[in-house]
């Protein structure tokens, strides 16, 4: 064998005869991407994405079929071939159906691997899911009560009846800590001796101390309060989220080695400049929790004070009078929240004005239900003009409202009805109308008009390096999950900082989507009988209002594991191997550059441990080589021409029919999830339910 | 019975069938005439068919074209029983749109076409049939031969324009104990029909050409791969190689020679991409039509993984004109690197649609507006397609470019294998490039991922467009994707497949703007994006109105007429019946 120079990428290389290009390429440390090269088949060409230049040559060609010859000039990451690479795994993406992670997961600001976890829940190893839950959400329980659960919108388990109630799952794996007394300390990478500021114990400060001690950075966690949750703390009265949920969680994060410093307040007690100094990074996690005004006259009236401010003073057992006629502004879930606490603090009548119409209100609609339900009135359609000191109380003038045309958030913007003000007499009225931010300590980090700190989407960085910020303070109030996710990144993002490498984050892989609900073919969700939802078990509402008890009590273990078994698996069982995946990943390929006709969902699970699922196929040929070169046995192959070409089962039979006892041993050359295995270890759990980010931790 | 010593030959092609020839030859079969009624092939002149041919006693030629029974029968009564031919009614070669047709044409791979009865091998014999095989294993030099199809300047004509005969000496060069040859007459261009006409009209000059093309390179087995949609051919073929056999001009120890030479025929199944070289192998190993990458050339590994020589049903057809006449004689017609003659199937707006074949070195408009007449109607040629789906438009301007590889490579279109199909003002470039690009879409492999979805993408675009529903990107997505797919591509089929598009692109992007901008259809084809109208021009002759499928059109006689628009579905038949040019696109 004689060796053989030329050139790649612009410097000299060496190749043995007979090499290819692909063989060369590696061996010389650059990585070239292919679907239907395999080392025991012969070279096909069929995939065209390992396409290099080679100049002389009209067109690019396969690298994993092309000899390398003496003199040969080879690009294989020049533009050109960059652009037909991805141009070819965009082409792929747009003729792929199927969905790599199920939507619940993909909508799941956290990313929680939710098939995974109700799958250990289904089968009874709730310890393991509570620990995969951790890997994205350090505030199970928190979470497990409060969070607006994005994921269960997009369940497609609703195409059958209800979607599945996984926020209580989450929930209830998170209750099963307590009930076992289990040591949910996770593990840690040794000290790195860095230290990092962390302002603010809400959602997003936790989450980010949780990780970074993981990371083994040493966190003080600053917080203005005497007590950690920020906004789940003082935000929520405890009937919907116990106190020693709280704390457990926090604890969890002290025994990670977190230093909590309470009652201090960052401009005054400490300072923006003096933290930079002492610490090797920054993360701001300080909430939005100034309250806005009403802009109405009066409204500096004694009786009259803000949602956040009330819930703040329950929450901090100061003892406070409640007059007996309440009236809450708001439609949110603050709103809510002030009035459904009024009512337990002994209030007899607890208005809820909102300006929209019912179906408009921000509220969580299970929220909404539970508050009518306990006695809270709403009276919608009316905003409040003007308050007034009255001989009882306060004199609080409002306006009929109606809906005009839908503004820039496509909502119906109210407009006053000319002509409709009324006046009631009121005790107290709780302005639950949105919060603020306060950036005004940090100086010179750059905010934006209306306060919110500039940071990176991705990585949580600002515009100074060490300083890292996440939550409602980047993006103003918005919903706890968010902030926990954000904290998460920004740990990332500080420990990439730390070791000086790029900050990036936690990437997100590609993501390949069946579409919305409406999109999802029928064959996909026809298969399953309806089973009802497990409603999750709640006081009684006459036991309600005289106290803070918890109002949901939680599922039991079987309840937990009927309602996990109702779960579709959705997501594919090859999404961490996925070679399609990974590559749509690296060169930043879309589904979206090309619309049209897709493949027909068409999935064979005749076969005992073989599924074949046709609209996954990216047609590269391995398997049928594989039938064909190793099996000898012509149990696939390809049928039909051009868009419509397949690869099918012999004479297009089911698999069960297929008479071959190597037949499953083709899955392992699917590079995609198109041919899997029902045996396969790992796909006994649910999509998604290994290898998630754990393994970088 | 006056005349006797007649030789009467009726067309019996496949076109001449076509147009009613098997009645005609049945009239005469019943018709008890002193006369030898023996069939020809196809002369080419497919405008003007079925044809039949009254040889005289004193050998004078008549060729009667277009005849139905009605003529039929005065032919009988005053030519073939009266003596008299039929003046009015005869062929003219040599004045009028006969000598139009003839003068500039030069017949070398269709010299028997039309000629002679393909169904027998003596008359193939008494025109110099088998005489270049007999020179050649005469001077039993097979090297010499590939100089002289070297030196002849042959390139292949299945479209690539290889020279054939560096061809055979790569193959010869070869030393390995089997070798193949392979004819390739899977011909599946939409509108061309070259290879069908010569195979049904003189099978023997491709199995004299086969034979030599298996001396050359040392081959002893061959195989026809013809699509099984040519029934005609392949019972002519398969006659001809009964024929062949059973006089020594195939089988073992040809013509007493030590070399011997088995052909067989594989009938393909219809799929495009089977003319394409690998794959067509592929399929006659039994396996699955798909191209594979080159290298291995055939050459070097072909046939079963033996050292295989394809050629095309014309160059084969060559070979033996240029054994018997030299290589110089032949290197004398054409232009500098295109030599001999090129066979076209001229097809689409034209006056004499029909094979024709030409020296290389002339003008597309002679063979356009010369030898086929033009468009035949009042309307300009506006493009003429040439190559078929691997090939493109070339606009009217160009019409003065040379039947030349690379004078045509450089247009964008492709030479191909002999499609030429001529497009007026009726055609819309968008949605010629869409058909084409349809076809080639419908028969890919579907082994390359570019190819099998990306010429989908770019077909959903052109259908887009075509709805009015097009956007200003989608031209730049076209560009991006043609560049992308001709790049990545294993083989010609996909290599080629944006071409239609692209040389539209190139030279009609105001039609595809028209289309997406201003959402019209300046062809009136598309038909969201067009209205017709009748204008002041109309005599109310009402034929536009009886024609009209949706009864939309309304009028007086002798007053103008209307269309109404609610009713009208755009399908352009007003326009194509209107004698004076009143209906209007807008």
């Amino acid at each position: 064998m004689s060796t053989i120079n030329f050139i790649l990428n612009g410097k000299p290389a060496t190749a043995e005869t007979g090499n290819t290009i692909l063989d060369a390429a590696r061996a010389a440390g650059y990585s070239i991407p292919t679907f239907c090269h395999r080392e025991d088949l012969k070279p096909f060409a069929s995939c065209f994405v390992c396409a290099v230049e080679v100049e002389g040559r009209r067109t690019l060609v396969p690298s994993c079929s092309t000899e390398v010859l003496e003199g040969m000039v080879v690009n294989t990451e020049n533009e050109r071939v960059k652009r037909a690479r991805k141009t070819c795994l965009d082409l792929l993406l747009s003729d792929h159906v199927g969905d790599c992670q199920g939507p619940c997961m993909t909508s799941c600001p956290a990313g929680i691997d939710i098939p995974g976890f109700i799958n250990h829940i289904a089968e009874g190893r709730d310890r393991e899911a509570l620990e995969l839950i951790k890997n994205n959400m350090p505030l199970a329980g928190c979470l497990g009560r409060v969070c607006t659960r994005p994921c269960e919108d997009a369940c497609r388990r609703q195409l059958v009846e209800d979607p599945i109630a996984i926020c209580q799952l989450k929930r209830f794996a998170a209750d099963q800590a307590e009930e076992n007394s289990w040591d949910m300390v996770p593990e840690q990478l040794p000290s790195t001796g860095k230290k990092v500021a962390v302002v603010g114990a809400g959602p997003a400060g936790l989450s980010a101390a949780y990780y970074l001690q993981m990371f083994g950075v040493d966190c003080t966690v600053f917080d203005a309060h005497e007590a950690p949750g920020g906004m789940i703390r003082y935000g929520i009265p405890s009937y919907r989220l116990p106190r020693n949920v709280i704390d457990q969680e926090v604890e969890i994060i002290e025994k990670l080695g977190a230093r909590f410093e309470y009652n201090t307040v960052l401009g005054k007690d400490i300072t923006f400049p003096q933290l930079q100094r002492k610490y090797d990074a920054v993360f701001l996690g300080i909430g939005a929790q100034k309250a806005s005004g009403m802009r109405t006259p009066g409204e500096e009236l004694e009786g009259v004070r803000s949602g956040i401010e009330f819930l703040g003073a329950v929450s901090r057992n100061e003892s406070l009078p409640i007059g007996n006629r309440v009236v809450v502004v708001g439609g949110g879930n603050t709103a809510i929240d002030a009035a459904r606490t009024a009512l337990r603090l002994g209030a007899e009548r607890v208005t809820i004005l909102y300006r929209r119409a019912r179906e408009q209100m921000p509220a969580w609609n299970e929220e909404i239900e539970d508050a009518l339900k306990e006695g809270v009135m709403l009276e919608t359609l009316a905003a409040p003009i003007r308050i007034e000191k009255s001989k009882n109380g306060l004199a609080l003038t409002c306006i009929r409202m109606e809906l005009g045309k839908p503004d820039a958030s496509g909502r119906r913007s109210p407009l006053p009805i000319e002509g409709s003000e009324y006046t009631i007499e009121v005790d107290e009225i709780i302005a639950a109308i949105g919060q603020n931010i306060d950036s005004s300590m940090l100086l010179d980090l750059e905010v934006t008009s209306w306060g919110s700190i500039v940071a990176d989407e991705q990585t949580g960085q600002t515009k100074m390096k060490n300083v890292f910020a996440g939550g409602d303070c980047v993006t103003g109030a918005d919903i706890a999950v968010n902030a926990v996710a954000a904290g998460r990144r920004a740990a990332f993002s500080i420990k990439q900082f730390l070791q000086g490498e790029p900050v990036v984050g936690d990437p997100k892989m590609y993501n390949h989507s069946m579409g919305k609900l409406d999109e999802v073919p029928p064959a996909v969700f026809e298969q399953f009988n309806p089973q009802e939802r497990t409603a999750m078990p709640r006081l009684a509402p006459k036991q309600r209002a005289g106290g803070f008890d918890e109002v949901e009590v939680g599922f039991t273990p079987e309840q937990a594991r009927s309602e996990a078994a109702r779960c579709m698996e959705c997501g594919c069982r090859d999404a961490h191997e996925c070679a399609l995946r990974d590559f749509a990943t690296r060169f930043g390929a879309s589904a979206e550059r090309f619309t049209g006709d897709k493949r027909t969902y068409r999935r064979d699970d005749s076969h005992a441990v073989l599924v074949y699922e046709e609209h996954k196929c990216i047609q590269c040929g391995c398997c049928v080589r594989a039938c064909d070169e190793l099996l000898k046995s012509p149990c696939l192959g390809f049928a039909g021409r051009g868009f419509e070409a397949r690869v099918k089962p012999a004479l297009d039979r089911r698999l069960a029919l297929i008479n071959d006892e190597e037949l499953p041993k083709v899955a392992e050359y699917c590079p995609v999830g198109a041919l899997t295995l029902k045996t396969d270890a790992v796909a006994t759990l649910k999509p998604g339910a290994f290898l998630t980010s754990k393994g970088e931790l | 019975m006056k005349n006797k010593g007649l030789k009467i030959a009726v067309g019996m092609s496949t076109c001449n069938m076509a147009a009613g020839s098997r009645k005609l030859l049945e009239r005469l079969e019943k018709e008890s005439l002193d006369a030898e009624l023996s069939t020809m092939g196809c002369l080419g002149m497919c405008h003007a068919e079925p044809q039949i041919r009254v040889t005289d006693a004193d050998g004078r030629e008549s060729l009667y074209c277009a005849v139905n029974p009605a003529k039929l029968e005065r032919i009988i009564k005053e030519h073939l029983r009266g003596g008299s031919p039929v003046e009015a009614w005869l062929f003219n070669a040599n004045e009028g749109d006969g000598a139009a047709l003839l003068t500039k044409q030069q017949r070398i791979v269709l010299r028997n076409c039309g000629r002679i009865n393909p169904e027998s091998i003596d008359e193939y014999l008494a025109n110099d049939g088998y005489k270049a095989l007999e020179m050649v294993l005469k001077q039993n030099n097979p090297s010499e031969v590939c100089e002289t199809v070297l030196r002849s300047g042959l390139r292949g004509r299945g479209g690539a324009g290889f020279p054939t005969g560096l061809k055979w000496k790569f193959a010869l060069k070869e030393r390995r104990d089997k070798k193949y040859v392979i004819c390739n007459a899977d011909e599946g261009d939409p509108g061309a029909f070259m290879d069908r006409s010569t195979l049904e009209s003189d099978p023997h000059a491709v199995l004299e050409g086969m034979t030599i093309q298996a001396f050359s390179t040392g081959a002893n087995e061959g195989y026809i791969y013809c699509r099984a949609e040519y029934p005609l051919a392949v019972a002519h073929l398969k006659r001809a190689i009964a024929q062949s056999e059973e006089r020594g001009f195939l089988g073992d120890n040809i013509l007493g020679s030590t070399f011997s030479f088995h052909l067989h025929i594989k009938e393909g199944a219809g799929a495009f991409v089977c003319g394409e070289e690998t794959a067509l192998m592929a399929s006659i190993e039994g396996e699955r039509g798909m191209p594979r990458l080159r290298p291995p050339f055939p050459a070097q590994s072909g046939l079963f993984g033996k050292p295989t020589t394809i050629n095309n049903v014309e160059t084969l057809a060559s070979v033996p004109w240029i054994i018997r006449h030299g290589a110089e004689k032949y290197a004398a017609i054409g232009t500098e690197k295109s030599k001999g003659t090129k066979v076209f199937a001229l097809a689409g707006k034209i006056k004499r649609g029909g094979l024709v074949e030409v020296p290389m070195g002339i003008t597309i408009r002679e063979v356009v507006e010369e030898i086929g007449g033009g468009t035949g109607t009042h309307r300009k040629v506006k493009a003429v397609q040439m190559g078929g789906p691997s090939g493109g438009c070339i606009p009217a301007d160009l019409l003065d470019t040379r039947i030349d590889y690379d004078e045509i490579n450089r247009t964008g279109a492709i030479m191909g294998s002999g499609g030429m199909i001529v497009l007026d003002e009726t055609t819309c470039m968008v949605d010629v490039a869409r058909y084409f690009l349809g076809f080639t879409q419908l028969e890919s492999c579907g082994k390359c991922t570019f190819c099998r979805i990306g010429t989908r993408r770019m077909l959903e675009i052109l259908t887009r467009i075509c709805a009015g529903d097009g956007v200003p990107e989608d031209i730049d997505e076209l560009e991006e994707l043609a560049v992308q797919i001709k790049n990545t591509s294993l083989c010609g089929l996909g290599q080629t497949a944006p071409n239609p598009v692209l040389t539209t692109l190139k030279y009609f992007r105001k039609e595809y703007e028209e289309h997406i901008n201003d959402k019209k259809c300046r062809a009136g084809k598309c038909v969201n994006l067009c209205s017709y109208e009748i204008s002041e021009a109309c005599t109310g002759c009402t034929v536009c109105a009886h024609k009209c499928p949706v009864g939309a059109i309304s009028g007086e006689r002798k007053g103008q007429h209307k269309i109404d628009q609610e009713k009208c579905v755009r399908c352009g038949v007003c326009r194509d019946v209107c004698k004076f040019d009143a209906v209007k696109v807008i």
